[in-house]
């Protein structure tokens, strides 16, 4: 066993501070809500900067223009720009995207969008939720028909975060009849500027918008923007989405150390009956308690980076993590709010609020996590059947694959 | 970064495995937990004779120094067959705090007959207020030389031959906490009474009374008033071990469980196919595995000499999340593992009995709250 970072990689965390230190973040502008996952604001400009330095691209192989960095690496300047409250929204979709072009993406994919993608150009949302298929993804009903050298695409896609400030989509559709209802389905990057596309807004609970729903009505793709293979599209997805929960999570520790630091200066600058926060018994042990937990969090997901960089297998860890780091979160945010009593109500342009007013949007973000990416209770079932081999649950859904665990 | 272990230890811990399936199954721990003397002396025999005894001490004495990580494995291992005995409090607790004060003479002395299970010694720290912190302890010699009052939760203090007794010096340390003697006094010296305490885990607990037992400065180790940091550095390895033992009964449970709910069928089915029982299981193995990356972390700091809140942090979330998988373990066994022949129950104490010994929760969560920069 070995806790400690590789050389390298602890040189490169000291660069990536140097560099947050040279740009500070909050100097960039911002193009779409934080959405509480750890990985900030959607800031084009601060992915642009990103890009700059080489980091989009650092863990890709170098015949498409990557540096071939380690993954733990990787980690690191998530972990950095986590930590320091960076709005690097957009970079998972970005980082998952291309791995799965690199993988098995056309020729016309690999030289039309990693570049875009490196220069921090391409940014996309995710179109596999509809309004009647949600943790049942399979139920899913957005059709794409072959016509020549292109698929026609019809349907209704929804909760695609960021979609109206993205430049593609990722649409999983239903491109052949297939008794086995996992099979018969494809993956396609649609660009946003395709005609047919009308991509609507949704405002969410925070008074923000971070989804979208996205009609798509007779939209024609180029048959070699099919991401992998023709109707195996949700096959080869199952493959991307556990990698998917971890990396969509990877920097929720971090964040929510971010966030426990700034309670800890509030209870030791505030007092109530005259007697500080930071004294209050209670207090002071659900803060600590909830540091143990954030440490624990990490850890969980540092194993899971070394597993994956390992190349182990990991069949359910990502899931046993997401539900963990979701859990977590809501935690961290219902106690803050606590903590702060009738201040933690007040939003960020309210004159009294206390630490900037962000609790309140930490606290109503953090409701959606443990539905989105997969819910909880999908990822339990998931992390029971395949991490401890219980037998599928026999009330009505043998028709289900092993592997259906849906997204959102 | 790596999270595997090596073959060495992969092999520790098949071994251990193996021996103890083989020598301390669970009927032999019921067994025990029901007797008064609460000790096979066969089984402390055989392990010792593997060297198990003597892993922490150094090779010139007898021992075969090993890993601090390799000792919490097989401590893991001891917590998954709710191994009854006296190793924590010997060969893991008193062995470290003699290494970092004892003298050359006092190690002479004490360490080969414990490498070899001959002897055993036990560790007298708490008092009426049942704390573990240097700050909590009251008892001190007394200007003629005698000791005076009474030590709590004294493990297996009928089994051993010497007993570590932390008592108060004058003056403080330089870190400003209260300074601290530690003693090593035999127990059949005159004035030394036990008596036993009745624990519901059946780990055999006493409370020993000094009674004007008489001191001299042969029993100190290393200096008066310099047993501060062997104090501090023997709760850390106390703290770990008993991390380690409730990780190691934790995973026990788990399998236990996870077996049960394949195999015990209602309503037609196996519970295990129920989501309501599977969701709970997979809780459990949440607990598990992030409890256990939370001690092999902790371990791996306290071996490379980094000593920050990691111990705090995992013997408080360890306890926490072990005694969460004990007890939603009864909920899914339900009424069978009520009765006193099912292993579950011994299981739970000893996690409970873990989770206390060497500073509970609350003590812990204090350290951590000092270091997060808590006022």
């Amino acid at each position: 066993m070995d806790f400690s970072l590789p050389p390298d990689a602890v040189a490169f965390a000291a660069t990536v501070r140097r560099w947050l230190a040279e740009h500070p973040p909050e100097r960039f502008p911002i193009d779409g809500m934080d959405a509480g996952y750890g990985s900030g604001a959607h800031s084009h400009a601060f992915l642009r900067a990103l890009a700059a330095e080489g980091w989009i691209s650092m863990a890709w192989p170098r015949e498409y223009g990557g540096q071939e960095r380690p993954l733990v690496e990787k980690l690191v300047l998530l972990e950095e720009l986590a930590a320091a409250g960076a709005p690097f929204g957009p970079l998972a979709g970005c980082d998952q995207t291309a791995d799965a072009i690199i993988r098995y993406g056309t020729e016309r994919l690999r030289q039309e969008l990693l570049p875009r993608i490196a220069r921090g150009e391409a940014t996309f949302w995710q179109g596999f939720s509809e309004p009647g298929a949600g943790s049942d993804l399979l139920a899913l009903t957005t059709e794409a028909r072959r016509d020549g050298d292109e698929y026609i695409v019809r349907g209704h896609k929804i909760w695609s975060s960021h979609a109206g400030i993205s430049t593609h989509g990722l649409v999983l559709a239903r491109t052949g009849r297939d008794p086995r209802r996992s099979h018969g389905l494809s993956m396609f990057v649609i660009d946003n500027r395709a005609p047919g596309m009308e991509i609507r807004p949704i405002r969410n609970m925070t008074g923000g918008i971070y989804h979208y729903e996205v009609f798509l009505d007779e939209v024609r793709v180029p048959r070699d923007m099919l991401l992998g293979r023709e109707h195996e599209g949700f096959v080869e997805l199952l493959k991307g989405l556990d990698t998917d929960r971890f990396w969509g999570r990877f920097y929720k520790a971090p964040a929510l150390k971010r966030v426990l630091a700034e309670l800890v200066t509030y209870a030791n600058t505030t007092s109530r009956d005259g007697v500080l926060l930071a004294r209050d018994q209670g207090l002071r042990r659900t803060l600590a308690a909830l540091a143990t937990e954030l440490e624990a969090l990490r850890l969980l997901f540092y194993r899971i980076g070394w597993m994956l960089e390992q190349g182990l297998p990991t069949p359910y860890e990502s899931a046993l993590a997401k539900v963990l780091a979701d859990e977590t979160g809501q935690k961290v945010a219902a106690f803050g709010l606590e903590l702060l009593g009738p201040f933690g109500a007040l939003r960020q342009d309210s004159p009294w609020a206390r630490l900037g007013g962000r609790l309140q949007h930490i606290y109503q973000t953090s409701l959606s996590h443990t539905i989105a990416g997969g819910t909880s209770e999908v990822l339990r079932t998931t992390v029971a059947t395949r991490g401890l081999g219980l037998p599928r649950d026999a009330g009505g859904r043998s028709a289900l694959p092993r592997d259906a665990e849906a997204r959102s | 970064m790596d999270f595997a272990l090596n073959d060495q230890q992969r092999l520790l811990v098949a071994v251990a495995r193996d021996v103890l399936d083989k020598h301390c199954p669970p009927a032999l721990v019921q067994e025990l937990a029901l007797d008064p003397r609460g000790f096979r002396d066969e089984l402390w025999t055989n392990v010792a004779q593997l060297g198990w005894a003597g892993l922490l001490i150094p090779a010139d004495l007898g021992g075969s120094e090993a890993s601090l990580t390799e000792v919490m494995l097989l401590v893991e291992e001891m917590g998954r067959a709710c191994f009854p005995g006296p190793f924590i409090p010997s060969a893991v607790v008193a062995t470290t705090a003699i290494l970092a004060a004892g003298t050359p003479a006092q190690r002479e002395r004490l360490l080969p007959a414990m490498a070899i299970g001959d002897q055993r010694c036990t560790m007298a720290l708490a008092e009426q207020d049942g704390s573990f912190t240097s700050a909590d302890v009251r008892m001190a010699v007394d200007h003629g030389g005698r000791l005076h009052g009474t030590k709590l939760f004294v493990k297996d203090a009928h089994l051993a031959q010497h007993l570590v007794v932390a008592v108060r010096a004058d003056g403080h340390a330089a870190n400003g906490a209260p300074a601290i003697t530690l003693l090593v006094i035999d127990t059949d010296r005159a004035g030394v009474r036990m008596t036993p305490l009745d624990a519901m885990s059946g780990e055999k607990l006493f409370a020993v009374s000094f009674e004007g037992v008489a001191v001299t400065s042969d029993d100190v180790l290393d200096e008066p008033g310099h047993g501060g940091e062997a104090f501090a550095s023997a709760l850390r390895a106390g703290a770990l071990a008993r991390g380690a033992e409730m990780v190691g009964a934790a995973q026990r449970i788990l399998e236990l469980t996870v077996d049960y709910a394949k195999v015990r069928v209602q309503s037609g089915r196996p519970i295990g196919a129920f989501q309501a029982i599977q969701h709970r299981c997979a809780d459990l193995l949440r607990n598990v595995e992030a409890a256990r990356v939370m001690l092999y972390h902790a371990v791996w700091k306290a071996e490379h000499g980094v000593d920050d809140a990691s111990v705090a942090m995992a013997k408080a979330y360890v306890g926490d999340a072990c005694l969460g998988v004990a007890r939603s373990a009864h909920q899914i066994f339900g009424a069978i593992a009520y009765c006193e022949e099912h292993p579950l129950h011994l299981l739970h104490k000893r996690i409970h009995a873990g989770a206390t010994d060497y500073g509970d929760r609350v003590t812990h969560l204090e350290s951590v709250a000092r270091a997060i920069g808590l006022a």
